[in-house]
């Protein structure tokens, strides 16, 4: 028999069910689907089915918890954020002509508790950064700290004044420094307190030091005088002691002269002014209700994130190993089957 | 006692038949099918049986999308098959333990009516497995890739386990002649 006659006569005896068995299966067919007893026999349903409701369902609430949380958390935000910027209410209201110098006096007070002491030399220093509106009060800024510093006996070490959309000056001077204190109320009135730093550095053991190494040195001076002048030296004694005075001596000037610059530097104190208008110095402004409820929400979503990480992170071995067993326990079926149907 | 056939045109296999159209469309497909897997018509109609009890069960689960009723039926049918097939293998291995397994051996597999001699003797020689593909590709003529489907295995398989199962029933049936 070949091949065609076979496939045709399979098909010629196709079997067909007896009519007992038809009418089995009719009476099957004719009762109630009655499903077996289940707990949950309705929760049945394919895993792709599933993960195609449970997915978006789970980002739509982690989404809107986190802009819940966002929103919640952006009201208490709101203190901190005008502590760390500062208000633009504030600024408006501290504008070089609305602030006024006893104002001023209080807050310098308040920040720059040191005070130099006049009874001793120091070394005083201070850095001051003022906000004024706009590129017009820069000006006007700087000229009035020139006029103050020339007022208080000082002078001007450096002036760097620029204007335009956003103008800036920085200024150095020097003051005498029992009027320091008063110079820097007075620039600090300038406009709105931005920063403000002062350093005194003791220099009066320094001082100390310099005068009583002049006066030791001077002392051996005279005596190597005397000794010239009075005494009969031989020749090579002689020349070694006129070698020594000029050695004193020549220290004695650099004495003198590193002494000097010391109470200068003890007189006069620099002062370093800053003046810049809100777009130079990057004024943060207090960001609105949903910059912040945006900023909060994406924290809360990245905080889910990592705790979804760490879930997979712990679940991922458990997951593996069912993955194992579910694949084990098929193949072992599939091996089964086939020796059934072996034989 | 066999020979009943369904005189109506069969239906579109479609979501919207009830389970009476689907089973007495389908019916002959799974018996001849499960006729061929067992090589016993007594037990090709139980297990006939038992699937459309499953299959009713199961009714409002069946989705179109995955596969016509008749893919669905035979998939219930084998997957019954299997399980008679393991519970016979386990009540066997019971009975050889108790060394009383000798006699069930003689178990009478016919076919029933309609076979010609050699072409029962020539499928009695195959294994379950290759009967179940030829049932499946010739008799009730799926497709390769249906057949694949439900026997979760490939296409190309089915082809191969179906011409290794032609050729030893032409080489069976040849002898037969010779003889």
């Amino acid at each position: 028999m070949t091949s065609p006659d076979l496939i045709h006569e399979l098909k010629a005896t196709r079997p067909a069910a007896p009519t007992a068995l038809r009418a089995r299966v009719r009476e099957i067919a004719a009762e109630k689907a009655t499903p077996r007893a289940s707990f949950w026999p309705q929760l049945r349903l394919p895993v792709r089915r599933i993960a195609l409701v449970a997915v978006p369902a789970a980002a739509a609430v982690a989404i809107a918890s986190a802009g819940v949380l966002g929103l919640a958390r952006s009201d208490g935000e709101v203190a901190v954020l005008r502590d760390r910027a500062g208000t633009n209410e504030s600024f408006e209201k501290s504008v070089p002509q609305a602030a006024t110098p006893e104002t001023l006096q209080g807050n310098l007070s308040q920040d720059s508790a040191i005070a130099p002491d006049l009874g001793r030399a120091q070394r005083v220093s201070a850095t001051l950064t003022v906000e004024v509106a706009d590129s017009d009060g820069v000006s006007q800024a700087a000229q009035k700290a020139l006029t103050l510093t020339e007022s208080l006996g000082g002078h001007v070490v450096s002036a760097n004044v620029s204007t335009g959309d956003e103008g800036s000056a920085a200024l150095t001077v020097r003051i005498p420094v029992a009027k320091v204190q008063d110079a820097i109320v007075q620039l600090s009135a300038l406009g709105r307190i931005v920063s403000q730093q002062v350093t005194i550095d003791d220099l009066q053991a320094t001082l100390d030091t310099l005068e009583q190494r002049e006066r030791s040195v001077r002392a051996q001076i005279a005596l190597v005088t005397t000794r010239l002048e009075t005494e009969s030296l031989d020749a090579s004694t002689r020349a070694r002691l006129e070698s020594r005075l000029q050695t004193l001596r020549a220290e004695l000037r650099q004495l003198q002269r590193d002494t000097a610059a010391t109470s200068a530097e003890a007189r006069m104190a620099t002062i370093q002014l800053s003046v810049v208008t809100p777009g130079v110095l990057g004024a943060v402004p207090v960001p609105s209700r949903l910059d912040r409820t945006l900023d909060e929400a994406l924290n809360v979503l990245l905080w889910e994130g990592v705790v979804a990480l760490a879930i997979v992170i712990v679940a991922a071995p458990f997951a593996l190993l069912l993955l194992a067993m579910w694949l084990g326990r098929r193949f072992y079926r599939r091996r089964e089957e086939d020796r059934l149907l072996a034989t | 006692m066999h020979a009943v056939t369904l005189d109506a045109s069969r239906p579109t296999d479609t979501a919207t038949q009830s389970f009476s159209a689907v089973a007495e469309d389908l019916l002959d497909d799974v018996y001849g099918y499960l006729l061929y897997l067992t090589k016993n018509w007594a037990l090709a109609e139980d297990l006939t049986s038992e699937t459309f009890e499953t299959a009713l069960r199961r009714w409002k689960r069946f989705d179109p999308r995955r596969g016509t009723h008749r893919s669905w039926l035979l998939a219930i049918a084998r997957s019954t098959a299997l399980d008679r097939f393991r519970a016979d293998a386990r009540r066997k291995r019971r009975e050889e333990r108790a060394e009383a397994g000798a006699a069930r051996d003689a178990e009478e597999h016919v076919f029933g009516e309609g076979f010609s001699p050699e072409l029962e003797e020539g499928l009695r020689a195959l294994t379950a497995g290759e009967r179940e593909v030829v049932a499946l590709r010739i008799v009730l003529d799926l497709s390769s890739e249906e057949a694949a489907g439900l026997l979760g295995i490939t296409p190309t398989a089915v082809s191969t386990r179906l011409h290794r199962a032609l050729g030893k029933l032409e080489e069976r049936m040849r002898h037969h002649d010779v003889a």
